[in-house]
Formats: structure tokens, sequence, C-alpha cells
């Protein structure tokens, strides 16, 4: 079921039928941007692009679109590409609790088949491109970066593995964009405090169950690398960096190697982020690199991230739902099901019976107060158990047939909110707004009684004749 | 040479295209970190033609909002 | 015979299947102008075993809603 390394998940799609050869010579920009947009735009079956002839980087290997489709998600989870997207949750959401996997230590990784060390020059060994037009630079979006807390070095389970955007400034220099409230943002506080340089491991294309996990929010003292094997069915294979003590994937295709230089800030950015806007220009870290290393032969993998639905979507879109649905039933076992595909949670849409009438209104408020909810979920609709919430069209007639405006739509505001979210203003600041579209339950009621049309019973069976005469039909 | 983004005599050529090609250069501003590619959309790289908005020209970059503090130094 | 709807005594058959099979037969009410053909599923044609919510038993009937109330006569 599952794959090794990342290397293997890319024979594993191309199998599949989910990833295309791009032979044809193309610019880095305009075009590598053009052929991200495209693939992503293809939608849920979109395929993986492999590119190799690059403008000035003849023969030098670029991935984009890797997790860009659920067909693409769903052959990394093991599963039937077609499978759906509630299946896909619910299975998740079960393998999230075989928590924690194992790790296996391996000794000559072949992320360090090769070792650069001088002269590094990242615009020269990477086929890097700017994603978005006025981005500030060529950026890695897709890597996975390794760092330590320096004041417990020995805790396994505090490394952290996250999805940080990287700025290439000059040659062998980086710009690191973190927030102070990431995981990340904590192992800088703790070194700068001691004015010490932080060690880094920048590692591009990992292990898919890997980059899913490096941005997802999880608990500070959970590993990231545990997570992944869970989610896998298989040890993670970690080997140690040459340069420090970091414990980087052992089967990757490229690891940068460098420190973070403690209390200097640089200008970083813009950048286009998740909410489909560029980011302002920010004074932010700065990596200085000492080392690359990588296999024979490397891919880079890298993500172009733009307007919603990008691929950014699909890599954090369910690890997003799980938490939650997890959170909100530890107290609420009405939950059946949480869709916080849109834009990482900023609208949540929950799948709840109501036990008793405006239950659901409280669910809410549950969900407003989870560790993701409290700066993230902003537009909140509840449904009900029996409304799938991964159908929109499913949600539209529930907010069609069963929102009383009077009583259904409630705003709390201000709350916090997103400082990189367009409307919130100012920046952090937000509210949110509940909208209850699920049936009334006692001793709430909708005045006169409305009996749901039933389910087809048969409808399976005369589906799928449907199906075989349209096909032999040929056309 | 002039930064296309502040303007400022702060770029450089930093990097060429390593198949050899000639079809590129990189040049790298070290004063606001922007860089961009020789072969990149005339728009973007020119600055008489790049959006006001995303230039960077009598900017005082200090001024860029610092989004990770720096910590006190531990005694 | 029986409605099975309102359990009148004022259905009766109106038609027989028309290719000469015998499939079936349609039964029409006259006072609640319910219909049902005999081939349908049992659940939905049975009085005993329908849904009680869609039953037009007694006083159910009449009190069924005007939606288009009739209006005065006007005056010559």
């Amino acid at each position: 079921m599952s794959t090794r390394d990342f290397r293997e998940f890319i024979g594993k799609l191309e199998q599949e039928g989910q990833l295309v050869r791009f032979h044809e010579e193309i610019l880095p920009e305009p075009d590598v941007r053009g052929v991200g947009r495209g693939a992503v735009d293809l939608g849920p079956t979109g395929p993986a692009v492999l590119m190799d002839n690059i403008k000035g980087y003849k023969g030098k290997q670029l991935a984009l679109n890797v997790h860009g489709s659920w067909a693409n998600y769903a052959i990394m989870m093991g599963m039937p590409k077609n499978t759906s997207l509630k299946e896909m949750f619910y299975e998740l959401a079960r393998r999230w609790d075989r928590y924690p996997g194992e790790v296996k230590r391996v000794n000559n990784p072949v992320c360090q088949q090769n070792v650069i060390r001088k002269n590094i020059n990242l615009y020269e060994i990477f086929p890097l491109f700017r994603v978005n037009p006025y981005d500030g630079g060529c950026y890695f979006a897709k890597a996975s970066v390794v760092t330590n807390d320096l004041d417990e070095p020995d805790e396994f389970d505090k490394t952290n593995v996250g999805m940080y955007r990287l700025q290439v400034q000059g040659p062998d220099t980086i710009g690191l964009g973190a927030l102070p409230f990431h995981d990340l943002g904590m192992h800088v506080r703790h070194a700068e405090a001691a004015n010490r340089p932080l060690p880094i491991a920048i590692c591009l294309g990992v292990h898919p169950m890997l980059s899913v996990m490096a941005c997802t929010p999880i608990a500070y003292g959970k590993s990231e690398y545990k997570y992944a094997a869970a989610l896998d069915g298989a040890p993670m294979e970690i080997a140690k960096a040459l340069t420090s003590d970091l414990d980087i994937p052992a089967g990757c295709e490229y690891v940068i190697e460098g420190k973070v230089l403690p209390r200097q800030r640089f200008p970083e950015a813009p950048f286009g982020e998740f909410p489909g806007t560029y980011s302002g220009g920010r004074n932010q870290l700065r990596i200085q690199v000492e080392a690359v290393t990588h296999r024979n032969d490397p891919i880079l993998e890298n993500m172009y991230t733009g307007r919603s639905w990008s691929e950014l979507d699909t890599i954090i879109g369910l690890s997003t739902c799980v938490p939650l649905y997890q959170q909100l039933r530890e107290t609420m076992p009405e939950v059946t099901a949480v869709n916080a595909l849109y834009q990482h949670g900023l609208t949540v849409i929950v799948a709840v019976d109501n036990k008793f009438g405006h239950y659901a209104k409280t669910v809410a408020m549950r969900l407003a107060s989870t560790p993701h909810g409290v700066s993230y979920c902003k537009n909140i609709i509840l449904v009900d158990g029996s409304v799938d919430p991964f159908d929109l069209v499913q949600v539209m007639w529930a907010l069609s047939t069963r929102v009383r405006p009077a009583k259904d739509v409630i705003v709390i505001a201000p709350t916090p909110g997103h400082p990189t979210e367009p409307s919130s203003d100012p920046k952090g600041i937000s509210g949110k707004v509940i909208i209850d579209a699920t049936t009334p339950a006692y001793p709430d009621t909708t005045g006169p009684q409305y009996r749901l049309v039933d389910k087809v019973e048969n409808t399976e069976i005369f589906r799928k004749r449907i199906v075989e005469l349209q096909q032999a039909t040929g056309r | 040479m002039q930064c296309a983004r502040c303007l400022a005599d702060t770029a450089s050529v930093v990097a060429h295209a390593p198949d050899g090609s000639g079809a590129w250069e990189m040049i790298y501003c070290a004063r606001c970190n922007f860089s961009w590619r020789t072969s990149d959309e005339d728009q973007y790289i020119n600055p008489a033609r790049r959006e006001q908005i995303f230039q960077y020209e009598g900017l005082d970059l200090e001024t860029l909002p610092t989004v990770m503090p720096i910590a006190p130094l531990r005694k | 015979m029986i409605c099975v709807r309102c359990l009148r005594d004022s259905a009766n058959v109106v038609a027989h299947a028309p290719d000469g099979s015998g499939a079936w037969e349609v039964i029409y009410c006259g006072q609640c102008n319910f219909s049902w053909r005999t081939s349908e599923e049992e659940q939905y044609i049975n009085s005993s075993t329908r849904d009680k919510m869609f039953q037009l038993e007694g006083a159910a009937l009449e009190k069924l809603e005007v939606l288009v109330p009739v209006p005065p006569l006007r005056k010559r």
C-alpha cells in the first residue's frame, strides 16, 4: 500500500495514469507557472507534471502538482483513485488514531549520494521559478523544514517538520517566512534568546505523507514523522544531517542544510499566499546555506500557489478537517463529518444532528474555540448529519431550505482572525458568522411539518445499467 | 546595477543558466532582496512598467513589519 | 372499493394495462382524488402500511388548505 519515498510515489502515480512527462522546451517564467496552474485547473483527476526541458535548466527535473488532485491524494492513501472525498475523510480520521507510527534510522541515506559544500549557487543547482508574477523572487514552496528546540535537542517528538515559504535571496541565502505561533517560531525564539544560530534542514521531494503532515496543525509535542508513519502504515526512514544533528527524511530528493542567523531581520516577500492574495513585504528571518545534498538524478518538487483551487488546497484540505472533527466529537458525538477544505478552514461546514433545539449553534461555538478554529473558522455552516458536507449541492440545498434568517444567522464580532486573510481588518481581527441550516428539533419548531422525499432504493442497479448502455453507444 | 524594485544601485548578476546555453542571467539586489531572471516578462522586471504598489522606491526597509519579534536575550 | 388513502368507499378501477398484458389496473378515488396502480410497491398502496402522515382519513380531507381563496361575487 505505502511507498517508501517520493521517488517511488512518482513511479506509482505514473503507473496509475496520474503523472505526465513534459519534454517540450519551456521558459522558467512565465511557462512553469502556466504548467502549474493548468495542471491544477484540471481538477480532481488532474495529473502531476514532471518537466525536464526548462530553458537554461536543461536536464534538470521539476515536478509540480504532485498533490494537486484528489485522485493523486487517494493514490497516496493507497485507495482507488476515484475514491469519494467523504470516504477519504473517514479513512484519514481512522488512521489518525494510529499515532504514533514508527521511525527507522538509516545510515548512508540516498539523499546524501551527492554533497555540495562550496560555491553553492541555488539558482544554478535548482530549476527554480518565480511562482507568481509579483513575488519577491524565486521560492521553494513545497519544502519540509526541519528544526529542533535547542533547549531540548534530545526530545525527538519536539523536532518540528513544517512547510514554510522560502525566498531565494542571492546564491546561498534564503529568506524564511515564519510566524510566531508556529512551532518553528518557538524554536527560533529559544535560539535567539540564547543568541545562537538555529540549525535548519530544508528537505525537498519528501515522502508525500510527510508533506501533508508538514502543513497540518498538530500539537507541539507531537512528531510529524510519527504521524506520517501512522497515516502511511509503514515506518518513516530518517537519517542525520551532515552539518547538524537534525533528523531528515532519508529518501528525499534534496536537502539544503544551513543556519538561521540569530537576531537579524531582512526584507522578504511578497508571496502569493493561501487566500489567493499577495502578502505584503516583511522583515523576516534569513538562512545561511552551508551544504546541499541530493539523490542521483534528483527531482525538485515545487508547488504553484495561487487562487483557489490550487495544489495547496488539496494538500492541506483533509488534514485540516480531521483534527477539527476529532476535537468536536470529544464532547459532541452527534457530529458526523467536518468539511474544512475552504482556505484552510476559513469556511467550515459541519454535519450534525440536533439533539435538541439550536444544538447545532453550540457546535459552531465549540468549533470556534478549538485551537485552529480560534483564528481560522470564520464562516461556520451547520447542516444535518444526513447531509454530506463535502457535496456542495447538498449544502446549498440545506442553506436554501433550512435557514430562517431571523433565527439561524448569528454574527459574533470582533474575534481573533488570521493576519494574512484579506478581510481581516485590522490585521489579526475578524469575526465569526454562524449559519444554521439544520432541521429544527424540539422545542424549536419550523411551523408546518414537512417530510423529505425519500432516497430511491433501487437506483444503484439502474445507474450502472444506464452507464453500460451509454458506453455501448461508443460516443 | 539598478534594482528593478527599489531602484537603488545595489543589484548584480549572481547566476547564469547552468546548462551553458546562455539563456538567461539571474540578478539579485542585496539591499531589498529582490531577484529577477533576465528572461522573465518585461512588465514584471522593467521598473518603468512594474505596478507601483509592488515597488520599493523611497521605501525605508526598516519600516516593513517584523512578523517574528526578536526575543530578549536570556541572561 | 375502499380508498387506501382516505378510507372512504369511493374508489373504482378506472384503467387497465393498454397492451392487453393484464399487468396492472389503475384505481381512482372520487372523494380525495388519489389513484394507485395495482403493481406498485405494497408499502405505498396498502392502507395499513402507508405512512400515517400521508393519510387523509376522516376530517383531514375537509381541512385541506385552500391556497386560492374563493373571492366575493362582483355586484352588477
